[in-house]
């Protein structure tokens, strides 16, 4: 674990460590953030001085919670479930002929109401934007729903 | 919110019910301390000890479940101590009338006997609220998920526009939200009622809007909430597309909705992890996480901030938008021709009115909280400063009804769950964490150290819980935090799955599930 102190210690030129702005994503307060990253890893998490919910301020959640990015447990490839009852690994056009294909089977054989979407509270707001796009554009109802509710 | 984040530093009173700000916003927490050090006055309503109670000038124990007949109390004592704002009610406001005489029913000692706040209490802090200039009130999931969830919110509302302490700086009615980005789900229409920017399913010429730009028929009645789909799985509702979301761990009532998922034909999941609820689906894809992805979020005061990629993504995982283009192509539904985050967003802002001012380039460095109705406007970091979007705000008589379930000599104890400080949401990010893993190694069911000794546990040890929906095991730790006959326990681990519990009844406004009261039994293991 890279402390605070050693973090502002860095010598970020020569390092090569990068820098990216970005918005710390656990919380609704909106920490803005620079992530700091070397060879493709993220190494460390800054608060932004000038962030305008946060003014330079950070909690132990966004400080220390990022490991998870790069934790083994990730999935890399597309599953779907085969006639053995178990998830397979796949490809993604098969994966999304699938899922196309159990929509539209489902759709033909209960009706487009028979659908239902359930869009995420922590994915950015397009990934929400597309969700409910898909089954309003797709099916033609607002069986669209969010985690808030839960 | 109302507020701006910057208005956490403020007001002269700050009144916090069924927040543990300190844990979930420590941040925000922050702010608000700095008022405190200036000498504003801390209200503090919650059930359990929390850490924001040891900063409270005024701390309201409440029992569990009773928020609406101490708000009914308060109004009651504001009233009675005329402390409304005659002027910002006159103006601004209908129903007042009404709304006074049903209060004047409601006392202080009423209100005790119910909640257990000494009556001399709740009228402090009326009055300290009622009297102040700036009073603001902040208020989180405590307050939502409970079956009157909606009566809570709007007990609120009545007392802020009683003393006119809204749509002024220091004041409002601010809600903490906990994921990252439920604020822009919903701006982006992720809701059955709704489309993008909050515009009424149910209003012929948005829905007429729609068709033109989605290229089809649109329902004119609203879609079914999420607790109702999980109801009606294999019996209306056939297939799901999920994304992101550990349904299963979060929802209350786990079983139940384990049962759901399985009665489906078809479930896709979109996620980063195999989570409990992506391992029970026909077709995992895997996303693209935090620190991988381009796109927007709006946190809790409306504001509109870019989340940029710093490394690459782990194998073949894709951003959500590239999968949901890719699934709506293959089922040929129009309208899915995007290269980039940029499109998609650029699109939404021009069908949603909220955002009609701004476009990707202009939200690049965060400075637009919405509604910005259009190019030039500044954006809006105060709602209601020159008015309510529907003309006059309304007073709502709200009255009061017991939650769905009560201690009895089966279930004697209540439980009440909420979220730590280090662990987020179901554990599927922190747990994952290494940097946090060790701050709670395991979870915990908090008691008080006098119903730790009645009922033979003891600290450390393991218990027992059962509710009417099944039963769990878990670590007893004694805590004065707990008041007595109520115990608390988190739901962030799947392996003490403490929502199997949970889950005797919903908002029947907001379909909100019950999270925060059970009835339980504690017996020693
Ligand atoms: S740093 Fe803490 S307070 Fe800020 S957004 Fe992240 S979790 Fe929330």
């Amino acid at each position: 674990m890279v402390t605070m102190q050693g973090l502002r210690e860095l010598p970020l030129v020569d390092s090569g460590v990068k820098k990216t702005r970005s918005v710390c994503g656990y919380c609704g307060v909106g920490c803005a953030v620079d992530i700091l990253s070397k060879d493709d890893h993220i190494i460390g998490i800054q608060p932004a001085m000038d962030g305008p919910a946060n003014l330079g301020a950070l909690c132990v959640k966004g400080q220390f919670a990022y490991d998870y990015v790069h934790h083994p447990d990730r999935l890399t490839k597309p599953l779907v479930r085969r006639e053995d009852g178990k998830l397979h690994e796949t490809t993604w056009e098969e994966a999304i002929q699938v899922a196309a294909d159990g929509f539209r089977n489902v759709s033909q054989k209960y009706g487009r109401e028979a659908i239902y979407g359930v869009a995420s509270g922590r994915t950015p707001t397009e990934a929400d934007y597309l969700m409910q796009k898909f089954i309003r554009a797709g099916f033609g109802t607002h069986n669209i729903d969010n985690c808030s509710r839960a | 919110m109302s507020n701006p984040l910057s208005d956490l530093e403020k007001a002269d009173v700050y009144f916090c019910i069924g927040t543990n700000m300190t844990e979930c916003h420590p941040v925000a927490a922050t702010r608000m301390k700095k008022a405190l050090a200036r000498g504003s006055k801390l209200i503090v309503a919650d059930p359990r000890y929390i850490k924001l109670a040891e900063m409270a000038d005024l701390y309201l124990p409440l029992r569990v479940g009773t928020d609406v007949p101490l708000l009914l109390a308060m109004a009651h004592v504001i009233v009675r101590e005329n402390l409304i704002d005659h002027k910002f009610v006159e103006e601004r406001t209908t129903g007042v009338d009404e709304y006074i005489e049903h209060v004047k029913k409601f006392t202080p000692e009423w209100a005790s006997e119910i909640t257990g706040v000494p009556a001399k209490d709740i009228e402090k802090a009326a009055i300290l609220y009622g009297a102040a200039d700036k009073a603001s009130i902040y208020y989180t999931l405590g307050i939502t998920e409970h079956i009157c969830g909606v009566d809570n919110v709007q007990s609120l509302s009545n007392l802020a526009l009683l003393t006119g302490h809204l749509g002024r700086e220091g004041c409002g009615i601010n809600p903490m939200r906990g994921q990252n980005n439920i604020q822009g789900a919903g701006d982006a229409g992720a809701a059955p009622n709704v489309y993008p920017g909050y515009q009424a399913v149910t209003k012929p010429e948005i829905r007429e809007k729609f068709e033109k730009l989605y290229g089809r028929e649109l329902d004119p009645e609203r879609g079914i909430t999420k607790v109702t789909a999980l109801e009606t799985s294999g019996n209306g509702i056939h297939a799901m597309l999920i994304d992101g979301e550990n349904t299963l761990v979060s929802d209350p009532d786990r079983v139940h909705s384990e049962h759901a998922l399985n009665s489906l034909d078809h479930l896709v999941v979109i996620d980063i992890f195999l989570t409990e609820t992506a391992a029970m689906a026909d077709v995992v894809l895997p996303a693209t996480s935090w620190g991988e992805t381009e796109g927007t979020l709006t946190n809790t005061e409306r504001r509109i901030q870019r989340v940029r990629a710093a490394v690459t993504p782990p194998g073949e995982s894709k951003p959500d938008w590239e999968i949901l283009t890719m699934l709506a192509n293959a089922m040929s539904i129009p309208g899915f021709e995007y290269d980039s985050p940029k499109e998609i967003f650029n699109e939404m802002c021009s069908v949603a009115p909220i955002y009609a001012g701004v476009d990707w380039d202009m939200v690049d460095g965060g400075q637009y909280q919405w509604p910005i109705p259009y190019k030039g406007h500044p954006g809006t970091p105060r709602l209601h400063e020159d008015g309510f979007t529907n003309g006059k705000a309304v007073f709502k008589v709200i009255g009061f009804r017991d939650p769905a379930e009560t201690v009895d000599e089966t279930y004697p104890v209540w439980l009440t769950t909420g979220r730590r400080l280090q662990s987020y949401h179901t554990h599927t990010q922190t747990g994952r964490a290494s940097g946090i893993e060790y701050l709670v190694p395991e979870e915990y069911l908090e008691v008080h150290p006098d119903n730790v000794k009645k009922w033979g546990l003891k600290d450390g040890g393991w218990a027992k819980v059962v509710s009417r929906r099944g039963e769990i095991k878990i670590k007893v730790k004694s805590t004065s935090r707990s008041p007595r006959g109520t115990v608390f326990a988190s739901f962030s681990f799947a392996e003490t799955p403490v929502n199997i519990l949970t889950g005797s009844g919903y908002d029947p406004n907001t379909h909100t599930a019950e999270m925060k009261v059970t009835v339980v039994r504690v017996e020693p293991l």
